[in-house]
């Protein structure tokens, strides 16, 4: 500036209204002229002179007070600094500018796209980029020192950049060889697992990993798409198969069967614990064992919810299943090393057999039910229709239920059949021995290896059980079957009995086709068999008494109540037998009766007062043989009930 | 029925890394088919009533309209159907001399009976007996593709149906179609999800043959077929069927499996819709 003359750029400053209060004026003074403590005389006189000293000289501040100009002039002098100003400021501003501009292309040279950023529009139309350049011309002489100072300064960094960069690159290539042991690690894994025949592909969402696919592909989609896990790499190069969400214990489907108050477990399934040591392979195999038996619990519960008819009930973890009078299997999912498989060995192990089956039976029906899924998703697909056909539960526990219910009914009829022959060859009649057949149509021994063959043979335990009781009778050309058929695969579920015999000497009898019931097939097997009985006796020739030479026989009067007759030619003589027939014992009451007009029985029959009655019942206790006639057998004992009666 | 499809071409090279793309895409080992197909033109029959003459008076409503409809079944566009027959390839390899002669044992043996006479099963077998009297037939319409649709897949009307076995040539000139000709499709067939994916290429009879007027009753031997392309390029098509077109619901997600399909196989295949008039089926 030419001349001194201070224009005020700041606003005003408004005087506050308020003086500063004392403690804001003390701490004022307190900072302007220190403590209070150390003014004394001397430091005020010291003051005083000093700002008397400067006012001895202040020109400006001379100045600063008003001078005596009127108005106008001062304005002009105001509007004519203030232009000076601003043409101040224009220069500045253009020399800076030109010197940006200048800088600028310079710099061009070296980073054309950040110079560009600063340079005027004009200079770039008028100078291409990097068209100035600069170098040092005429550079002042350098001492030797300097020269020497400056070599050995920049061997010495040289030396340093060297040190830092073999540092740098030695570290780098301990490194790089780590990574390629564990990189090496980590593929030899990889193609172990691949060569195993796993099949190893990229995972279908986090693009830059690989994950094996050991699922079930025919699987439900939601077990299916589980079926995947990433194999990622550990800091050392091994293998490590992330299964995501799912649980990483081992679990299988538990089978127990209740019975009465015991209870029997399946057996673990083998060869499925894998600890995070053991190989990649075992892992892998663990979690396709963990999919399948979770896949498989998912299944029953499906299929135990639509045999709720069946009695079958599930709760959270648990379902289930009342197969006969006393026995119940229950099916849970539980961890391989859970600590309640210990308690299990306490019991007695001797029927893990049907446990075993049970646990066995299915997963080789879920394992069908899967190939069922591949035949049925390779067929040409019907036409797309909005209602889409629902998935029908697999058929897992229906086929092991069928042959369980199956044969328990089986060893009962058989039990039953065993008891009243016993009962009927105790008392001496000759019965040909009854056959049983069981489970009809199933193949016994190895059949083929052979995919065709093999699901023909499981295809068959879908269809119904069938088993056949069969038997000759005492009567010629007489003869009895009983098939049970048991079906779980389509209602109506459950088992019917289909009775059907052949007795020609009661020619009007009629089969009783399909029976429901136990109680009933066994009540209509005791019937043909006392049919049979009674037909025998009227059959059997029976020896007249010395003396006699008419042939006498029993009369089958009302052979469905087991009654026979031995008439006589005194109308009060008549004997008459009743044969009744229970799956423990047989009787046989001989007894005379005297009104036989075809409505001899019940309250019209009038018995005899000395009827006699004869009782013989089979088979004997020990305590009964003392009392009777000793007559061994029941032919004996109708034999000589006639004879008595001829005697008569 | 409506049937969505798209086709792609597949150069002869890349045949059989595709069938393994597909085999993988799918999940399933192809199904290889061979396929009779013999094309017949509908005509008018000479002397054939179109008119209504008189009566009609008493016809109740739904009557007319059913009447309406039969005529315009009758007198509408005439078109080309196929009649598609299932075969395996040693139907093939039979010697056409030798196959009469098995015709002829055929025809005295009941089907039964061979399986029941093993020696002769077995010579059935070496000698590849072709049975033309016991060739399943299926007839197949198809409509010329819609016009003018959005979407970016073919969309044409089908109708097939189930005919007797063996000689329906009595049958399908009753019915007012003449034969053309015939050709012989091989190939291999994937299903994805809803698709079918057909992957097949067209055979022609040998030319030194004389074409005969009606289907042949033997087959020559497979090796002397020769491709119609020239260069053994097969074509790509995947169809998707729909049972009722007028539901746009399930046309829209037919089409949309389909366009899923063709951007799973972009990288392998260019699925595209085939060229409306290349299809056309009318008869003229």
């Amino acid at each position: 500036m030419v001349e001194f003359f201070s224009l005020p750029l700041r606003p005003p400053t408004d005087k506050d209204e308020r003086p500063d209060t004392l403690p804001v004026e003390i701490a004022q003074i307190n900072n302007q002229w220190g403590s209070f403590r150390e003014v004394n005389e001397d430091v005020l006189r010291a003051g005083i002179t000093k700002q008397k000293k400067p006012d001895a000289t202040p020109l400006e501040e001379a100045e600063e007070e008003p001078t005596e100009l009127d108005a106008t002039e001062r304005r002009e002098q105001l509007y004519k600094r203030r232009l000076e100003i601003t043409q101040f400021a224009v220069k500045a501003h253009q020399e800076t500018m030109l010197a940006l501009d200048f800088i600028s292309l310079l710099l061009s040279k070296h980073s054309p796209r950040q110079a560009e950023t600063s340079m005027s529009p004009l200079l770039k139309q008028l100078a291409p980029l990097g068209s100035l350049g600069s170098d040092l011309v005429n550079a002042p002489p350098r001492t030797e020192a300097t020269l020497k100072d400056i070599a050995t300064v920049s061997r010495g960094w040289r030396m340093q950049s060297f040190n830092a960069v073999s540092n740098k690159l030695l570290n780098a290539a301990t490194r790089l060889n780590r990574e390629i042991d564990s990189e090496t690690k980590y593929w030899n894994e990889v193609i172990a697992v691949k060569d195993k025949g796993w099949k190893v592909c990229r995972h279908p969402r986090v693009r830059q990993a690989l994950a094996v696919r050991y699922g079930f592909i025919e699987a439900t989609p939601a077990f299916r798409d589980r079926g995947l896990a990433s194999l990622q790499r550990s800091n050392d190069g091994s293998l490590v198969l992330d299964q995501g969400l799912m649980p990483t214990s081992a679990r299988y489907v538990r089978v127990q069967v209740k019975q009465g108050q015991q209870k029997w477990a399946s057996s673990k399934p083998t060869g499925t614990i894998a600890n995070e040591s053991d190989p990649i392979e075992a892992r892998i195999l663990q979690a396709r064992d963990s999919v399948f038996e979770e896949e498989l619990f998912h299944e029953l519960v499906r299929e135990a919810r639509a045999l709720a008819s069946c009695g079958v009930t599930t709760r959270e973890n648990l379902i289930s299943i009342p197969v006969a009078d006393e026995t119940e299997i229950m099916l849970d999912l539980v961890d391989v090393d859970g600590h309640d498989s210990h308690s299990q060995e306490a019991f007695l192990r001797e029927n893990d057999s049907i446990a075993d089956g049970f646990a066995h039976g299915i997963r080789v029906m879920l394992c069908f039910a899967h190939r069922q899924n591949l035949r049925r998703r390779t067929q040409i697909p019907r036409p797309l229709t909005t209602a889409r056909p629902p998935i029908p539960e697999y058929h897992l526990l229906r086929p092991a239920l069928a042959y369980l219910q199956h044969m328990t009914l089986v060893r009962s009829l058989e039990a039953y059949f065993s008891d009243i022959y016993t009962v009927l060859r105790s008392a001496g009649l000759d019965l040909p021995p009854w056959n049983l057949q069981t489970c009809v149509g199933w193949p016994v021994g190895s059949v083929g290896n052979s995919t065709q063959s093999l699901e023909a043979l499981v295809g068959k335990f879908l269809r119904p059980v069938e088993s056949v009781f069969s038997g000759d009778l005492l009567t010629p050309h007489g003869s009895f079957s009983v098939t049970i058929r048991t079906n779980f695969s389509a209602v109506p579920l459950g088992s019917i009995y289909e009775v059907s015999f052949q007795l020609p000497t009661v020619s009007h009898l009629k089969t009783p086709n399909r029976v429901g019931l136990r109680e009933e097939a066994e009540a209509a097997i005791t019937h043909v068999l006392l049919l049979d009985v009674v037909s025998a006796i009227a059959s059997g020739p029976i020896s007249a008494a010395p003396g006699k030479t008419e042939q006498q026989n029993w009369v089958p009067i009302y052979p469905h109540l087991g009654e026979l007759l031995l008439p006589h030619s005194h109308p009060e003589r008549h004997k008459k037998m009743k044969v009744t027939l229970t799956r423990h014992d047989m009787a046989v009451t001989t007894y005379l009766v005297n009104s036989i007009d075809g409505v001899g029985r019940g309250v019209q029959e009038l018995r005899m007062q000395d009827a006699g009655a004869h009782v013989c019942k089979f088979p004997r206790s020990s305590s009964e043989s003392s009392l009777d006639q000793g007559s061994e057998a029941l032919m004996d004992f109708v034999a000589e009930e006639a004879r008595q009666q001829s005697r008569m | 029925m409506h049937e969505l499809l798209l086709f792609a071409s597949v150069p002869v090279h890349q045949h059989h890394e595709l069938l393994q793309q597909l085999a993988g895409l799918t999940a399933m080992q192809p199904r290889h088919a061979l396929e009779r197909r013999l094309v017949y033109k509908a005509f008018r029959k000479p002397g054939l009533n179109t008119g209504r003459v008189g009566g009609s008076q008493d016809l109740q409503q739904a009557n007319a309209a059913d009447l309406q409809r039969v005529n315009k079944m009758l007198n509408g566009g005439m078109f080309y159907t196929q009649v598609v027959g299932p075969v395996s390839e040693k139907d093939f390899a039979a010697a056409p001399v030798k196959v009469t002669a098995s015709e002829l044992d055929s025809d005295t043996q009941m089907a039964g009976m061979e399986l029941s006479n093993p020696s002769a099963s077995v010579q059935a077998d070496t000698a590849a007996t072709y049975d033309f009297d016991r060739q399943p037939w299926k007839l197949d319409f198809r409509d010329i593709p819609e016009a003018a649709t959005r979407s970016a897949v073919t969309t044409r009307v089908m109708a097939s149906a189930a005919l007797p076995r063996g000689n329906i040539e009595p049958s399908m000139n009753a019915w007012g179609y003449g034969f053309v000709t015939e050709y012989v499709v091989e190939g291999d067939i994937f299903i994805h999800n809803d698709i079918v994916i057909f992957l097949h290429r067209v055979l022609h009879y040998p030319s030194d043959e004389k074409e005969p007027r009606e289907p042949r009753r033997s087959l020559p031997s497979l090796k002397k077929m020769a491709p119609l392309e020239k260069t053994g390029s097969y074509v790509l098509q995947a169809s998707i069927a729909v049972q009722d077109g007028s539901n746009q619901e399930t046309m829209k997600t037919a089409s949309q499996h389909l366009l899923g399909l063709r951007e799973q196989l972009k990288s392998a295949v260019r699925l595209e819709p085939a060229d409306r008039l290349s299809l056309d089926t009318r008869a003229k």
